[in-house]
């Protein structure tokens, strides 16, 4: 059987690379919305945040945004690169907002616990503080870890 | 409300980007050069990263004195230390491939750093944000 024509082969489209800047533009614009809501809002923003916690669905909440946000980014270079998206990256970025979210919320349930349990003036709205810099670092570092380790994993490849 | 986290990052603004170009513009008119250097060539091989660096290591300082539980000083810390080495990275990596003759893009090592430095000082904003709210509640 003689080899397909080179006109009839398909041409392969290059694979995503993703460069960290990518992604540090909406992590920014992410912080910086988050602040401005902080300063303009400082009342009830906190306590918006607080409440979802105590009902339970801050972490839903997270996971939910940081997905949308990691796809967004990663479909927008796909886009723009004219590239196809690896299963491999995707499986992992679909994955590690959720893990990392989740393993954070542990962090913040701890930070909590030892929080009510000094003995300390004001606990409540010490809580309420440490919460908040939870949510906030945990959106942020759900966002940007995964993006950091797809990046650095495509340098060990590219060095391999 | 205060503003202090203002004032410190805009201490940084003016200390690290407004000063470096100011003075570059005064070289260029005191020897009489027609170049005008813009920000964007005075930090083309990714000193903006550096300048982030030192954002890094001040939010960092101020993290280690505040009354937030050791977790949450961890968090951000590690956080602030992880952006603040990959936008000191991209003038590392412009230095190599120079160095060694590797190609090298101006345009990406610029955008690179601009967007990198640009995360570095919003997440420290937000981290003094906090800071500041936190030392008001600590202090009642």
């Amino acid at each position: 059987m003689s080899a397909p024509a080179p006109a009839l082969a398909k041409p392969q489209r290059p694979r995503v690379v993703v460069r960290l800047a990518d992604a540090a533009v909406t992590v920014a614009f992410l912080s910086l919305i988050f602040g401005l809501v902080l300063v303009f809002f400082p009342v009830s923003f906190p306590r918006i945040i607080v409440t979802s916690w105590q009902r339970g669905y801050l972490v839903v909440v997270m996971m939910a945004i940081t997905l949308v946000l990691d796809a967004v980014v990663y479909l927008r270079a796909a886009y723009l690169r004219k590239a196809k998206p690896p299963i491999l990256v995707t499986a992992c970025l679909g994955s590690l907002p959720i893990m990392v979210v989740g393993g954070l919320s542990f962090l913040m349930e701890s930070a909590v616990t030892q929080t009510i349990s000094l003995d300390l003036p004001n606990v409540q709205a010490r809580v309420n503080e440490e919460i908040l810099a939870h949510t906030y670092l945990g959106l942020v570092s759900a966002v940007f870890l995964p993006f950091l380790v797809i990046r650095l994993l495509q340098q060990f490849k590219a060095t391999k | 409300m205060s503003f202090k986290w203002l004032v410190w990052i805009g201490l940084y603004l003016v200390m690290g980007v407004l000063v470096p170009w100011a003075t570059a513009l005064s070289w260029a008119h005191q020897h009489g050069s027609v170049v005008r250097p813009r920000p964007r060539q005075l930090f083309q091989r990714g000193e903006l990263g550096l300048v982030g660096l030192v954002v890094v290591i001040s939010a960092i300082w101020n993290l280690l004195q505040s009354q937030f539980m050791q977790q949450t000083i961890a968090l951000a810390a590690v956080l602030l230390a992880m952006m603040g080495t990959m936008a000191g990275d991209v003038w590392i990596e412009t230095y190599c491939r120079q160095a060694t003759g590797t190609a090298c893009d101006p345009r990406r090592t610029w955008r690179d750093s601009r967007n990198l430095a640009f995360l570095v000082f919003s997440v420290a904003v937000v981290v003094e944000i906090l800071l500041d709210r936190f030392a008001k509640v600590a202090a009642l």
